[in-house]
């Protein structure tokens, strides 16, 4: 499929006799000059860090948030509407925001890719818990838990194959806005390697480039996500 | 969860993060040059974007650090408008190269800025593609015409050569677009013609699918567009560092003046080193023709800026409160003709 896919582009690109538009090879040589310049390590490390932070606290604080709010009907009521309305902003639109709170420092970038992540993720969270089979709270009850156990064995538990979805899918999203958010005058990464292209004239290899570097990396990292569904404590949720 | 999966997926991400941070940290950051770091921290910075506009700000930069070694500035390029004023706004540049119009907009909502020095004359131009039947300005009537940004000058220099041949905004369609952008917008004939600053004007030319409309020294000349602005508190604490400032520009200005030689000279390590641009663009646009932009004659002049007052209340991007002792401070250069070009020579030795 791949194979079609490539030679399908430098067909088209050939036929549209296109000035601007790199062939395969142009984006291979684009990629082989940034390893000479010794830019591509710098740049996938730099995009990396920021997306793992900004993901990280995402994680962290999302994944408590939607517990809580998914379990107690009125913080949901209370909270929700926020959720929902903050939801749908596209992190560019927070970028005169970051900038005026962060200034021109890898804080800015953390901070919308971590906008960025932290809804899928509490979204996942909360139907994950609101969707828990209730055999599960009896059988807690049951038991006679005090509420912190119940959080950590019952209903994390019992959520986890739906928030590991969650986090795929905020993954995902991570690193795709990882473009709008280096667009803040930081002088690294692969989106700032895509929105530099663009000044430095006819770079569209560069900038193509860039894409299939931040499309290979999303596609390791949602492997390694998904190693995680190869424990049992997830794959129970999974009838395949 | 067992503990040891909780604890092996905690070990993993407690031991990526640590590893991703100290890599970015030693490549990207070089903490561990404690020197450079420290010195990072106390530089004054200033915002410019990859445009000849505010090409003495790298200039000034590179003949500085060839001379002393090192220096007190730091310029920081942006990639667009937006960024490079909200980084000004945060006080993150307390210097920067800006639209004249944007700087006269800000200081009538209120923000202390002031400009001190302009960076350039002439230096734009209306494109069309080369095989558009446009030739003259009553050509255009209908037509999708591409500016940078409403506050730009070029928006306004529309504007004026509308009215001087007859036509009113209403005759065009005027669309906002990055300057970086345009060239292939015009390539792929999204809009009809395009005007900003140099090169990418120059990169239509070169690349053979662009043609000059009009060159902005022909319809009005000694055209301004971009500034120096500095912040006003940094002009009543920090008074001989932006003397400092202005003074290496003036001086960078010259030089770039002074001979071909020395515009193919800043061609070459302006685009390498600051703008991450191919040579042969600025190698093109500083030379053909040679009056394409100009560095000299800088001084703040009063009827420059009333008639750019006047042309942005009738366009409607200015309100008239701000007048030109509002927003300008023109102390730092009393006598232009008095100022002396850089002496410096290149050399085969490159000190980078």
């Amino acid at each position: 499929m791949v194979a079609l896919f490539l030679t399908a582009w430098g067909l088209a690109v050939r036929l549209s006799h296109s000035d601007l538009f790199p062939t395969p090879g142009n984006v291979v040589r684009g990629i082989a000059e940034l390893i000479e310049k010794g830019l591509l390590l710098k740049y996938i490390i730099a995009s990396l860090f920021r997306v793992s932070w900004g993901f990280t606290l995402a994680v962290v604080i999302g994944v408590p948030l939607g517990l809580v709010l998914g379990w107690y009907s009125r913080a949901f009521q209370a909270f929700n509407p926020l959720i929902q309305i903050f939801r749908p902003i596209s992190p560019i639109a927070w970028i005169p925001v970051a900038i005026l709170w962060f200034g021109v420092s890898d804080a800015a970038p953390i901070f919308l890719i971590f906008l960025a992540s932290v809804f899928p993720i509490t979204v996942s969270a909360i139907a994950a818990v609101q969707n828990m089979q209730l055999v599960y709270l009896r059988a807690a009850q049951n038991f006679g838990l005090s509420t912190g156990e119940l959080f950590r064995q019952v209903i994390f538990r019992a959520c986890l194959p739906q928030i590991i979805t969650g986090i795929r899918i905020a993954l995902g999203v991570a690193w795709l806005v990882v473009v709008a958010a280096e667009m803040i005058a930081v002088n690294s990464g692969l989106g700032y390697l895509i929105i530099d292209a663009r000044n430095a004239g006819k770079r569209y290899d560069l900038v193509v480039a860039g894409m299939v570097m931040i499309g290979l990396i999303g596609l390791i990292l949602d492997l390694l996500v998904r190693q995680l569904e190869k424990f049992d404590e997830v794959r129970w949720g999974y009838s395949r | 969860m067992t503990m040891s999966l909780r604890r092996s997926l905690l070990i993993i991400a407690v031991g990526w993060l640590a590893l991703i941070t100290l890599l970015h940290a030693a490549i990207n950051l070089h903490a561990f040059h404690p020197k450079s770091a420290a010195i990072e921290q106390k530089k004054f910075r200033i915002g410019f974007l990859p445009v000849t506009c505010h090409l003495t700000c790298p200039v000034t930069d590179f003949i500085n650090k060839q001379l002393t070694g090192d220096n007190i500035f730091e310029p920081v390029r942006f990639n667009g408008w937006p960024e490079l004023k909200e980084a000004y706004l945060s006080g993150y540049t307390p210097a920067t190269f800006i639209l004249a119009p944007m700087a006269m907009a800000l200081r009538e909502q209120g923000v202390p800025i002031k400009i001190v020095y302009l960076g350039h004359r002439d230096g734009s131009a209306v494109m069309v593609h080369k095989d558009s039947h446009i030739y003259r300005m009553e050509d255009l009537r209908g037509k999708r015409i591409a500016v940078p940004n409403r506050f730009s000058n070029q928006r306004l220099l529309v504007f004026r050569a509308l009215k001087q041949a007859g036509m009113t905004i209403d005759d065009i369609e005027l669309v906002e677009m990055p300057p970086p952008d345009m060239p292939a917008a015009l390539y792929a004939k999204a809009v009809d013609a395009i005007s900003s600053g140099e090169p990418f004007m120059g990169q239509t030319e070169l690349d053979g699918y662009g043609r000059v409309l009009w060159l902005t020294k022909d319809v009005w000349p000694n055209f301004i567009s971009c500034v120096l602005a500095v912040h006003e508190e940094m002009i009543k604490t920090k008074r001989d560092t932006v003397q400092r400032l202005v003074d290496g520009i003036a001086k960078s200005g010259k030089w770039i003046d002074k001979s071909m030689a020395h515009r193919m000279e800043t061609a070459q390590f302006v685009s390498k080193f600051y703008y991450n641009q191919n040579p042969r663009l600025l190698t093109f646009v500083l030379s053909k023709p040679p009056d394409r932009v100009k560095y000299t004659n800088l001084t703040l002049r009063k009827p420059d800026f009333e008639e750019i007052e006047q042309l942005g209340r009738e366009s409607g991007i200015l309100n008239g409160s701000a007048h030109f002792e509002d927003y300008t401070d023109a102390s730092f250069v009393t006598d232009e003709s008095a100022v002396q070009p850089y002496a410096w020579e290149p050399n085969e030795q490159r000190a980078h």
